[in-house]
This record gives structure tokens, sequence and C-alpha cells, in this order.
């Protein structure tokens, strides 16, 4: 765990980079500091491995000063994904990842090992091992910096940006990675990014830091959608809050009707204007209308992992504004009909204004 | 010059072969080394112009006055201090030279090292010390070794002028020449200074080529762009 308390930053001409922050980064969990530039946001990360120290306040890893680490020491401890990803441009890519384990003294056989361990898990081909930096793409380096941040097994990592120098189908790749590995490692993760929609596809907490370095708020993606603290943080998570926020949902306790699946050729069931046909291997082939037999097409969703914005998008793309819900094997489980929607939607704007209202007056320290 | 004086008389140079060679390493001697005694001082005085700043206009400013001084007003003030027709007295003007180029190249390359880079190395956890000798200092190696190609190839043709106090190196074959209105030594040296500057550069590139592989990666692709 990582704990901020009453971080001041304030640099000798009296900027001040980041005012009284304290917050809590829990252990296990990617927190992300969002905000506009100037927020102070790579100023924090940084306070965290002690490349700025703070002028007032203190930071704690696991419940000790890092004032009290030498910083050397305390870095090594501590995976570090800069902006650009920050690769040495001399050494191979193998090297460039087993850096941390020969600062630590490993042999050059174990460290290079490891590092070719990690390429593996992140994703990069072995026969790139021996190239340089400058022969690979922009999503290849972020890999090699995050295998590199990674080699030495630390349980806190800081991203700063990392993914912000890649293009947008790139970006996404990364970030499903990340989110990827996270779930095998639990590494304890500060990110950093200005980009929101980054901040709370990764976020298991946000951190919305206005200019100036005041926090604005702190809080769960989902708590942040429902219930921005001012209109600062409402401005700043701009448009489509309400959509955004049925990402957080899961469609798993939509009521199905299985009774609207017919194969083909089969009669649709009494009183059904439309019906799911599905093939032998109940896979779904479209939509048929009563009384005609021309299949339309039809949107799906997976019951088993998708949100509520999915099965949403899935019935706006039926002719019928009904749902197709599949198993995991993508065989047809049912179908959701746009009343069971409606309902499904007015419960979810009724939990996000309860949850809301507590916190609808508070600014600072968030909703957590 | 006799109007019936050929250009190039290969006898003479039969004959004296032994003295040609003596002047080639004389003149390899006292063009190489002022580069690399440059190089040993260029290195903490650029480490120190770019860890702090307002060290670097001053520094440079001295040096390109020191550049600006006629070599051969420096062999004469020399002369008291280290003797007529010594090494060390062209040795020590050809030193200041290079250092007047191998300084901007030391600090240039140290400033080619890119922000992040410096960032990640930090954040990483070198020590400063490792930080410069591990990831600043070869990533500065490109742009050194093209400032030591400049004081290479003009250190061994500078090295001429120190004929004038008796220690030229091939550069005593120009006044042998002029002085017998004899042109075959002054072609001889002539050729045989620039096959030593060319030799000295392509040797130059040749280690880079063999320091910094990563460099060549880049030249490549910068190339094919």
């Amino acid at each position: 765990m990582i704990i901020f308390e009453d971080v001041t930053k304030r640099y000798p001409g009296g900027t001040v980079a980041v005012r009284d922050l304290t917050l809590e980064v829990p252990t296990g969990e990617i927190s992300v500091f969002v905000g506009p530039s100037g927020c102070g946001k790579t100023t924090s990360l940084r306070m965290i491995n002690r490349m700025i120290e703070p002028t007032e306040g203190r930071v704690l890893l696991d419940g000790r000063d890092v004032r009290e680490i030498d910083p050397p020491t305390l870095r090594r401890g501590i995976g570090y994904v800069i902006q650009h990803g920050g690769l040495f441009p001399h050494r191979r890519v193998l090297d460039n990842i087993a850096t941390v384990p020969y600062l630590l003294g490993w042999d050059r056989r174990r460290a290079r090992r490891r590092a070719r361990e990690l390429m593996e898990r992140v994703g990069l081909d072995d026969e790139l091992a021996d190239r340089y930096p400058f022969q690979l793409s922009g999503g290849q380096q972020q890999r090699v910096g995050v295998a590199r941040a990674l080699a030495a097994d630390p349980p806190v990592l800081l991203m700063d940006e990392p993914f912000s120098a890649v293009d947008p189908v790139v970006r996404a790749g990364l970030q499903d990675e990340l989110l990827r590995l996270q779930a095998e490692l639990r590494k304890t993760i500060v990110f950093v990014t200005h980009d929101i929609d980054e901040a709370i596809k990764l976020g298991d907490r946000v951190a919305v830091l206005r200019e100036g370095g005041r926090l604005a708020q702190y809080a769960t993606p989902a708590e942040l959608l429902a219930a921005p603290a001012d209109d600062f943080v409402r401005a700043f998570l701009g448009r489509d809050r309400g959509i955004r926020l049925l990402s957080f949902l899961p469609a798993a306790e939509l009521p199905l009707r299985r009774d609207l699946v017919v194969a083909q050729g089969d009669p649709a069931p009494a009183g059904a204007d439309w019906v799911v046909v599905v093939d032998a291997d109940r896979r779904p082939l479209g939509w048929r209308a009563a009384g005609n037999g021309r299949l339309a097409g039809y949107g799906a969703y997976r019951a088993d992992r998708d949100s509520l914005r999915a099965a949403l998008d899935a019935a706006l793309l039926s002719p019928c504004g009904a749902a197709i819900a599949l198993d995991e094997d993508g065989r047809v489980a049912g179908v959701v009909t746009r009343d069971a929607l409606d309902a499904a939607l007015a419960r979810a704007a009724a939990d996000a204004h309860r949850d809301a209202a507590p916190a609808a007056g508070r600014s600072g320290e968030g909703a957590g | 010059m006799r109007p019936d004086e050929p250009l190039i008389r290969w006898d003479w140079i039969g004959r004296n072969r032994s003295m040609i060679l003596e002047l080639l390493v004389d003149n390899i001697v006292m063009g190489l080394l002022p580069v690399l005694f440059g190089l040993l001082l260029a290195l903490p005085i650029g480490l120190a112009c770019s860890r702090w700043r307002v060290l670097y206009q001053p520094a440079s400013g001295l040096l390109n006055v020191v550049y600006a001084l006629p070599s051969l007003a420096l062999f004469i003030v020399l002369i008291p201090v280290t003797g007529l027709a010594e090494r060390a007295t062209v040795i020590i003007p050809l030193t200041c030279y290079a250092l007047a180029v191998l300084v901007p190249a030391v600090v240039d390359g140290l400033r080619s090292v890119p922000d992040h880079v410096r960032q990640a190395a930090e954040a990483m956890g070198f020590t400063p010390l490792r930080r410069l000798v591990q990831v600043e200092l070869p990533i500065a190696v490109p742009v050194v070794l093209a400032g030591m190609r400049v004081a290479t190839v003009s250190g061994i043709s500078l090295v001429s002028v120190g004929a004038l106090i008796g220690r030229g190196g091939l550069g005593g074959l120009f006044v042998t020449g002029w002085q017998l209105r004899f042109p075959t030594p002054i072609i001889v040296g002539v050729v045989l200074v620039v096959l030593l500057a060319v030799t000295a550069d392509g040797l130059l590139v040749l280690a880079g080529r063999l320091l910094t592989p990563w460099a060549r990666a880049r030249r490549e692709a910068g190339e094919a762009a």
C-alpha cells in the first residue's frame, strides 16, 4: 500500500505542483492519476520513488516513509514505465529488459533467462531479443518498457503516460494486455494519464487532479461516472456519463427468454412478433418477423462477461430492440426483451442516484 | 625550379625511404597524441560543462580564442619552455586545438542523450556514476567520435606547420622541397599527409561501427526513410 499524507510540492519560484494530497493506493490494484497538464500527476508519481521530494508531508510505502530508503535501492524495487519507453538505445532488447536484474547483481545468465520469460509474458516475439530499440515499432517498444519494469518482479509499478505516444489501435491493445497481465500479477500500480477514458478503462480507482495540484475526486470509475464531485470532474469526464456507467454493470442478471429462440423452419410461439432463428448448433442466424420468412441482422452480447452497455448496444442493433444473449461458446442462451432491458436500465439509474445522493454535496477526497 | 625538372623523381624517393618513414611516424605520433590527450581532457571538462551549464559558455569562449591563435605564434611562445624542434612544442598547441573541437563534442554528445532515457535510468535505480558510465557516455559515443574525426584529420595536417620550427613531421618535406626548388618531396609529403588523414578517419569510422552498432541501425533506418 502506498499512502500520501498531506503531501505538498512547492517549487522555489512559488509554483505549487501538488497541494495537500492525501490518498491511499491499495495493494494489488491499479490507481490512476488523471488530470489536465499542470495538475501535478507526474510530480505525485515521482514522489513515490523519490525522483521528486515533497516539500511537506510524506509518502509511505508499506508503512515506511520513502525518504528513509536510499533512492537507488528504493527504485530498484519499484518498476517504472515512462512515456516514449525510455529504452536504452545502445542496449539490445534482452539487455534492456534485464537492466534492473543487472543492477541488483544477478549473474548474466539468470538475468537474461528472466528477460526471455518476460518477453513471452508481454507478448514479444523471441526473435526480437537481439534487436536494438530503434528497430522496434512503437507498440513493441512499450512492451519492452513494461517487461523491463517487471524484470525484477517488483511489487509496485509506476507508469507515467506509458501508452500516450502510440496510435489508438495499438494503445487499446496495450491497455488490454496490461489488464490481462495485472489479472495474473496483482501488482500495486500507479498509472498516470491525461486521458480520462484510459483512466476509466484501467483504473480500479481513479484520482482526478486539477490545475494547481489539488485532488478533485478519488473514487472507483463507476462512482466517478455516477457521482462526479463537482463541475470540474463532471466537465473532465465529458459526455455520455450515463451510457459509460453501464459498462460497469454486469449483464449477467438480465432475464433471458428461451421461448423466443427457434430452429430454422420452426414456427414462432403464439403472440411473438419476432423470434431469433438459430442453426443446428444453436448459433444465431438472425431475427425473423411474424409472417415473414426473411432474416434480419442482429446484435448479440456475451451474457457471462459483458456489461449492460453491451446488452443495450446489441438491442439497438436488432430490428425489434431486443438483444441476443450468447453463452461462453457463442451459442444463443436466450433473448432479452425490450421490456426486460428497460427495467434493468431503470434499476441501474435508480441505484446510481441512490449511491450518488450522499456523495453529491461532497468534494475533495472522494467517495471511497 | 628548373624547366626540365620532372614533377616526381622516383629515385629520390627510393634513396630517402628511411628518412620519409621516420617523418611519417613522427607525423603520426604528433598528429594523434594531441587527439588522445585532448579526449582525456575534454571528457572531464565536457562533463563539468554539461553538469554545470553556466560553465559551458565561458569555457567554449575561451577554447575558441585558443583555437583562433595562430599555431606558429604558440610554437614560438613555447620554444623557451619545451625547446626548439621538440615534439612537445608541437603537441601542446595541437592538444589545445583538439580540445576546442572535443569539448563541444562531449557536451553535445551528452546532450544527445534523450531526457526520457536519462529519467528512465534514474528511475531504474542507477547511481549517478553508473548512469554516466553505462548509459550517458555510451550514448554520447557517436557524437564524440564525429568530433574526434575532425580533430584527427585537422591534427594530422596541422603537424606540418611545425616544420617552421624544425619539427613538422612530413611538413619537413615541404621545407626541403621549397629550399631546393625541387617538387618531389613536396608531392610525397602532400600525398602521405592526405593518405594518413584518410586512413585515420577510416579507422575511426570503422571503430564507430564496431563500438556503436545501435547507431548504425539508426543510420540505416535514416537512409531508408
